[in-house]
């Protein structure tokens, strides 16, 4: 139905997470409406990305060169890890200023639904790291799901087993602060009541 | 057909989707496998909370849009299964089950017999630490095959009815056979034999233990069967 070029464009879009072919089209024709510099920009800032960021070869967040900021920040303490599923997960922790430790991001989380294993996380990684560095302690902050929680089990007997001088901790679990009592769900709530503290 | 339904279901599985929303894979008592999107489930603050989260079984209220995927309106608990999260080895066999669920219930026909089954399952998982068991397992999978119609023939010989000597198993033939109809077969002890008849003649609760070796040959003559008549593989059972 169009040219060549905007075709290629459209299904290129299309790909992208949550996009469909509707919406690619729509993005397409927004980006032949927009100026020459800008639209290039765009694929400029594409380029670029991709040409420069990779992963640090310590702990697999996203870096500029071969180690992420963090890693290569003599502040941080390498004794602390905060075991993560994907470097997006890096940002909310960063942005709460309470983590002073390093990070570890294993890629995903393990599903075998859906075909995911040890094998195909950074596990190995992990524990290599551990055998080698200072670590102390193994925060899990894998996501409050089911495939989170199965990770953080299996994460915890594998450490236990490897390195047992390092203690491994899981995020707490409860309530978001400013919800609703009422529309908690039985296990947050539950998990909410067992990780009570003395005020 | 109305617009808003209400059916209790079990999540099998949730896929991230956009922004904030999951598509999940259910197993409904009303409609069997069905699809449903929960809108901003991934957000904190959602007011479906954790309920929408794999092997929950929950109460739902689903509205039927124009697209194939239900959207859900409103999940209320039936059972959240809260020890059974807190075990590796059985969220392993939970997720175990609710795999085969998945890929050998796969149309929108309700199958009370299946849903019982999984719930059950689910519900000895969550309450009994030692029924995380491979034994446990294989016993779900071949009460699932029954459910769904392809139970192997086990009383006698699938190919010529002879009911003494049955010391192999065909899943070409549909079960058992004897000496004399073994083309295409495997060895199956006498143990793993026994194994699938008390299996299959139990209840859930009280599933049979057998040796590895047995329960290896139980595994593979459940896993032929599901490859053969419902063209469903499945990771066998470690």
């Amino acid at each position: 139905m169009f040219s060549p070029p905007v075709n290629r464009l459209i299904t290129e879009l299309a790909r992208l997470p949550g996009i469909g072919q509707r919406t690619a089209q729509r993005l397409a024709f927004h980006i032949l409406r927009t100026p020459e510099e800008e639209a290039l920009a765009l694929a400029d800032a594409i380029r670029e990305v991709k040409e420069k960021v990779g992963h640090c070869e310590v702990c697999f967040n996203l870096a500029v060169g071969p180690r992420c900021r963090i890693c290569e920040d003599e502040r941080r303490s390498p004794e602390l890890i905060c075991v993560v599923e994907e470097p997006s997960d890096v940002i909310p922790i960063e942005r709460t200023h309470e983590w002073g430790g390093r990070y570890h991001v294993l890629g995903g989380a393990l599903s075998p639904i859906d075909g995911v294993d040890p094998e195909d996380l950074r596990i190995a990684e992990l524990l290599t790291r551990l055998d080698d560095g200072d670590a102390r302690e193994v925060v899990v902050a894998t996501n409050a799901t089911t495939t989170g929680e199965a990770t953080a089990l299996y994460l915890a007997d594998a450490i236990r087993e490897r390195t047992p001088q390092v203690t491994v901790t899981r995020l707490a679990s409860g309530l978001p602060v400013g919800a609703d009592l009422e529309y908690a769900d039985e296990i947050t709530l539950g998990k909410a009541l067992q990780g009570r503290h003395a005020l | 057909m109305p617009a808003t339904f209400q059916t209790e279901a079990v999540v099998l599985r949730s896929i991230r989707y956009s922004e904030a929303d999951r598509v999940l894979h259910l197993y409904s008592r009303e409609r069997g496998r069905i699809g449903a999107i929960a809108k901003g489930v991934r957000r904190v603050k959602s007011r479906f909370g954790g309920r929408l989260e794999p092997l929950f079984r929950v109460d739902l209220l689903l509205h039927e849009g124009r697209g194939e995927l239900y959207t859900v309106t409103s999940a209320e608990t039936v059972d959240p299964h809260p020890s059974l999260r807190e075990r590796r080895d059985a969220i392993e066999r939970a997720t175990q089950a609710c795999d085969a669920v998945l890929r050998l219930l796969d149309s929108q026909e309700p199958n009370r017999a299946a849903y019982n089954l999984l719930c059950r399952e689910l519900r000895i998982l969550d309450g009994d630490p030692a029924a995380a068991s491979r034994a446990q397992a294989l016993a779900f999978r071949l009460k699932l095959l029954l459910a769904a119609g392809f139970a192997p023939e086990l009383a006698a010989c699938a190919s010529c009815g002879e009911r003494e000597h049955l010391s192999a198993f065909s899943a070409s033939a549909g079960g058992v056979v004897c000496p004399g109809c073994e083309a295409g077969s495997f060895p199956l002890g006498s143990e793993a034999h026994a194994f699938l008849v008390e299996s299959l003649g139990r209840s859930l609760a009280e599933a049979p233990s057998a040796s590895d070796r047995a329960l290896g040959q139980a595994d593979r003559a459940i896993a032929e069967t599901l490859e053969h008549h419902a063209h469903v593989r499945l990771r066998r059972v470690a």
